[in-house]
């Protein structure tokens, strides 16, 4: 069950340069639904252009509220943006498939806005270490993770390089699963990094160019393993690492 | 206060609102979020003959002032609809219309010929004016002696009313009309998405990789009602609107321009409960103060 609904913004922040978390009042049915890895379609305020709603993760839910995390990128994430508190924004979800919650310590993989979802995800799990990529300390989000282990491209905070420069220092044998969410190519990158039997556990937080975002309209098509697509919205957005064709998935943005 | 109705097809509806064929699926999703209130029937996500796994993505992108869309027909295959998806659509709360694409005129017939094994359909509609594949759209759906044709081969397989989905993009549509009229189609479906394209002109890639896609916006409005005006004069079977609605008052200036039922696609994308929105939204201005 999703519902469409006018959220009331409680705050609206920049957390880092052009980069915005907005925290909505929350409903109990959809502190119900709420889960780490999925995701609600937000309508741009103001006029109906943009017409499609904006897709984003679940960044945090906590004490009857929940926030998402995005950068500022074009006409529709800057309406979404310039809300105040007591605005209301129109919220269709929670949608999609988020993670599987299984037990163990958690890997929490990710590259700059990617780990936008993972202060949810680490408030469901029973413990882990995120390892985060950014081109510097200005994109950066906060995984919710205390030990958390950085790489930028600029080297303004932790190790000067990508994510999967922090590979190398991972104890496989403490972790049970792993979730991995960023840039298509960086993904590509970790996947081929982690070793077999660990590998299989791999959690992929997908992102596609949305139309709906309730299965009908087969735009968000990411090229499955099985052959052809599925679609981001309902198979996904999360998914196993082994269900994606990743030799035919390149970034579309 | 006596009951407002419309009808199609000797039917009678309490709303005129159809969901335009790949905006709903096959109505499932929204039934399982309770947003099918409102709706008279729904229009499926197109079907072939073979299954399609569509366009590469991306296969959707905003413009300034709508949607650029190609997914090329991306369908499981009449088998499968047949097998698996429409006895669940018998769960349907309204009807549904199949909505039938094929490459070749006889393909047409062929799907429909395997859908009669199913009682779910109460109709179909039939696409001879997808621009997002290669025989699709251009010079296919424009010509009146193919949309004859095509209409003739599915009116002799099927036991069941079918509107003609026609182009906007190439030819005059109420010729196209007439011709589907004149080949046994019981309405024709005016009309489709108008071929777009969008480009960085910094570097000159196109937003699709199929270059041009297919346009649908609230600010087709105007083109509809121009098509329905035109089209409902030059035949005698019911019209069925399609592009532009994103209001109640877009839904019945559709109606005084002649349409029959008025079918939502792109709005649906943005509002999954525009059925009982807009089904109030036309109640308050037809018979304010009703309920």
């Amino acid at each position: 069950m999703s519902i469409d609904m006018p959220a009331v913004v409680l705050a609206r922040e920049e957390v880092l340069p052009g980069i915005v978390r907005i925290t909505m009042e929350a409903g109990d049915e959809f502190l119900e639904e709420a889960a780490p890895g999925r995701f609600i379609q937000v309508e741009a305020p103001g006029g109906i252009f943009p017409v499609l709603r904006r897709p984003f993760t679940l960044h945090r839910v906590e004490d009857g509220a929940f926030s998402i995390l995005f950068r500022v990128k074009g006409r529709g994430t800057r309406k979404i943006s310039e809300v105040s508190s007591g605005d209301t924004l129109r919220v269709l979800g929670p949608l999609g498939r988020g993670y599987r919650l299984a037990g163990g310590r958690w890997l929490l993989v990710g590259g700059g806005l990617g780990a936008a979802g993972f202060p949810f995800l680490a408030a469901r799990i029973e413990s882990g270490t995120a390892l985060l990529g950014a081109s510097s300390s200005d994109d950066l989000p906060d995984a919710g993770v205390a030990d958390t282990r950085v790489a930028t491209e600029d080297g303004s905070v932790g190790i000067r390089g990508l994510v999967t420069d922090l590979l190398p220092d991972v104890d496989w044998h403490e972790y049970s699963n792993v979730a991995l969410c960023g840039p298509v190519a960086m993904m590509k990158a970790v996947i081929k990094a982690v070793p077999p039997g660990i590998r299989e556990r791999i959690q992929v937080s997908t992102e596609a160019r949305m139309g709906c975002g309730w299965g009908a309209c087969e735009c968000c098509s990411i090229p499955a393993a099985a052959g052809g697509y599925f679609k981001c919205c309902t198979a996904g957005p999360v998914v196993p690492a082994g269900d994606i064709d990743w030799s035919r998935w390149e970034e579309t943005d | 206060m006596k009951k407002v109705t419309w009808s199609l097809w000797g039917r009678k509806f309490d709303s005129p609102l159809m969901l335009a064929s790949g905006t709903a699926g096959f109505g499932l999703e929204l039934m399982k979020m309770g947003m099918l209130d409102g709706v008279a029937a729904v229009v499926s996500k197109a079907t072939t003959l073979a299954p399609r796994d569509g366009n590469p993505p991306p296969r959707i992108v905003e413009t300034g002032f709508g949607i650029l869309n190609s997914v090329g027909l991306a369908n499981p295959g009449v088998e499968y609809v047949v097998d698996e998806i429409l006895p669940m659509a018998a769960g349907l709360p309204v009807p549904l219309l199949v909505n039938v694409a094929g490459e070749a005129r006889e393909e047409f017939a062929a799907v429909v010929e395997r859908l009669e094994t199913s009682p779910v359909p109460m109709a179909y509609e039939v696409n001879v004016s997808c621009p997002n594949v290669a025989e699709g759209g251009k010079a296919f759906g424009a010509s009146p002696e193919v949309v004859e044709s095509v209409s003739r081969l599915v009116a002799g397989v099927s036991s069941r009313p079918f509107s003609v989905k026609l182009t906007p993009n190439e030819g005059d549509i109420t010729e196209s009309a007439s011709a589907a009229e004149e080949g046994g189609a019981g309405a024709v479906t005016v009309s489709n998405t108008f071929l777009g394209m969008k480009l960085d002109w910094r570097t000159g890639r196109p937003a699709l990789l199929r270059k041009v896609g297919g346009y649908s916006s609230p600010a087709l409005l105007p083109l509809t009602v121009a098509r329905v005006h035109l089209v409902s004069e030059a035949v005698n079977i019911p019209v069925l609107a399609s592009g532009g609605v994103s209001g109640p008052e877009d839904v019945l200036e559709l109606l005084a321009a002649g349409a029959a039922m008025v079918q939502v696609g792109t709005w649906l994308m943005r509002r999954p409960g525009a059925g009982s929105e807009l089904m109030k939204g036309i109640l308050d201005l037809i018979s304010p103060g009703a309920e």
